[in-house]
């Protein structure tokens, strides 16, 4: 316990230093000026959020085909942790927007491919709740994890050419536009501290949801004696 | 038995099933007929807003009605404890899928079908020389709910609250489908109609990866 | 700096969410530990 309070105290004082990094060496960007430094965390838990979605698929196959517990618990690990980063790439985006372009809210392509991956996921983990039974649990989110999983470059497509027929104001523009070297240094700080967070994050989900599982089996030997 | 001899009977069976009784069909079609309605109160549909609208909200209201119009599809078979029937009965799980989403599809395709002279004739749009293409449209973008839908089908069924779940599930996937298909639509009702075949090309594309996807996970959505 | 107050807030309402949502995580694993401890009790006390 006190171990993981000591590693979640050392991560979480290093992310805020790499905030404090980014803020000060990267230089401040010609035309939008300071604002542009949301850049670097918004770009950052979008790019966390995708390698979490990414790890729940391999769980969600991985269970399906081995049926391991240990798959399901990575699995949903991986969708909840992602889903927070995602809430953090919808919540800096409009921060972003509102002094920029005087809006909270653009369907810009890839806020609205967030949000869209974002349902995917809560709909995930509200599946999840709905089953009682673990085996059936596991089985049928894992399922469910794939087609999401499967619909998402569809997803991505789809919004951009539509997109590009019906252009709005772009958040953030390019991503790697006007990416001075300093500026990379300090987006790479950010997305190094981010993808540790990533790893803290999940590997707590992950042994709580092996807690839970234990929990369960005392539970269900006590019922029977 | 082969895979199209099996889907074959089984589709038989699903078709024979409603069209005994049209619950189905005509809940269905009343359904979207009252959400075009409502729809109408929201926006004054004179013939240039009834293009720029007209699209989205037929096939906005498409969806709502395939996902209320799905439940039963693996419901049935679970009330009346069928399944295991079912799965002895062909060789490949698959066939099961199979008929049931060319059903599916069918059935939504009907519905479409016959709300689109009503839509015509409520929103001052021109379909007729266009049908044919709207009929492709339609068959591509109904074979793109039926197939995800179908599947969520199986695994809403083994929820609680799957009437909410079932939606709630299959909305959010269906995001190109429904992009695609209104764009497809809005090519074809606008004043130079036209036939966008680079969306066509992408609804096809949406069906033919989530067969794929049915036809490699189908047997594990029909454990009990 | 004009919108530096904005992206103070972004990154602190970043912070915030990743640390709440862990301090949830360590909160829910202490509570099932004392589950554990129980649920052991109980089947010990059985036997």
């Amino acid at each position: 316990m006190v171990k993981s309070i000591i590693k979640a105290v050392i991560l979480f004082a290093l992310i805020a230093a790499t905030a404090y990094i980014a803020f000060n060496y990267a230089p401040i960007e010609k035309s939008m000026g300071v604002i542009q430094k949301i850049f670097y965390i918004h770009i950052a838990c979008a790019f966390s959020a995708f390698v979490a979605f990414g790890t729940c698929f391999y769980a969600n196959v991985r269970y399906v085909f081995t049926r391991q517990a240990k798959a399901d618990w990575l699995g949903v690990a991986a969708a909840e942790v992602g889903l927070m980063f995602i809430l953090v790439v919808l919540i800096t985006g409009p921060i972003w927007a509102h002094p920029v372009w005087g809006i909270w809210w653009t369907w810009d392509a890839r806020l609205t491919l967030t949000f869209v991956l974002g349902l995917l996921y809560v709909s995930y983990l509200l599946l999840r709740s709905m089953i009682e039974e673990p085996d059936k649990r596991a089985l049928f989110s894992a399922l469910f994890g794939i087609f999401a999983f499967l619909d998402v470059p569809l997803v991505y497509f789809s919004i951009r050419w539509w997109r590009t027929q019906h252009p709005q104001p772009v958040i953030l523009g390019g991503a790697g536009s006007g990416l001075e070297p300093r500026m990379r240094v300090a987006y790479l700080l950010m997305w190094g501290a981010l993808t540790g967070l990533l790893i803290l994050l999940m590997n707590a989900r992950y042994k709580l949801e092996a807690l839970r599982a234990s929990v369960e089996e005392l539970r269900r030997e006590a019922e029977v004696q | 038995m082969g895979l199209l001899s099996n889907t074959a009977v089984l589709l038989g069976k699903e078709l024979r099933t409603e069209f005994r009784s049209r619950e189905l069909l005509t809940t269905t079609v009343v359904f979207i007929l009252v959400v075009v309605v409502l729809f109408s109160f929201t926006f004054d549909p004179t013939s240039s807003e009834s293009r720029r609208f007209g699209p989205g909200l037929l096939w906005l209201s498409f969806l709502f009605a395939a996902s209320l119009m799905l439940q039963p599809c693996f419901l049935r078979e679970q009330n009346n404890d069928t399944l295991s029937a079912l799965r002895l009965s062909v060789s490949d799980p698959f066939a099961i899928f199979l008929a049931k989403l060319v059903a599916n599809t069918v059935f939504l395709l009907l519905t479409e079908v016959l709300m689109l002279p009503i839509f015509a004739v409520l929103y001052n749009v021109h379909i007729l020389p266009v049908l044919a293409q709207l009929v492709l449209v339609f068959l591509l973008g109904s074979l793109g709910v039926a197939i995800p839908g179908t599947a969520f089908s199986a695994i809403s069924a083994q929820a609680r609250m799957r009437e909410l779940m079932l939606p709630l599930l299959l909305l959010p996937l269906l995001t190109p489908v429904l992009i695609a298909s209104t764009e497809s639509t809005a090519g074809l009702l606008d004043a130079n109609p036209e036939l966008r075949w680079a969306w066509l090309g992408f609804l096809a594309g949406f069906d033919v990866v989530f067969l794929t996807a049915l036809w490699l996970f189908g047997e594990y959505l029909l454990e009990e | 700096m004009k919108n530096l107050d904005s992206v103070l807030a972004a990154y602190l309402a970043g912070w915030a969410i990743f640390f709440l949502y862990y301090v949830s995580v360590a909160r829910r694993m202490s509570n099932l530990r004392d589950e554990v401890e129980r649920l052991k009790g109980l089947l010990s006390k059985r036997k």
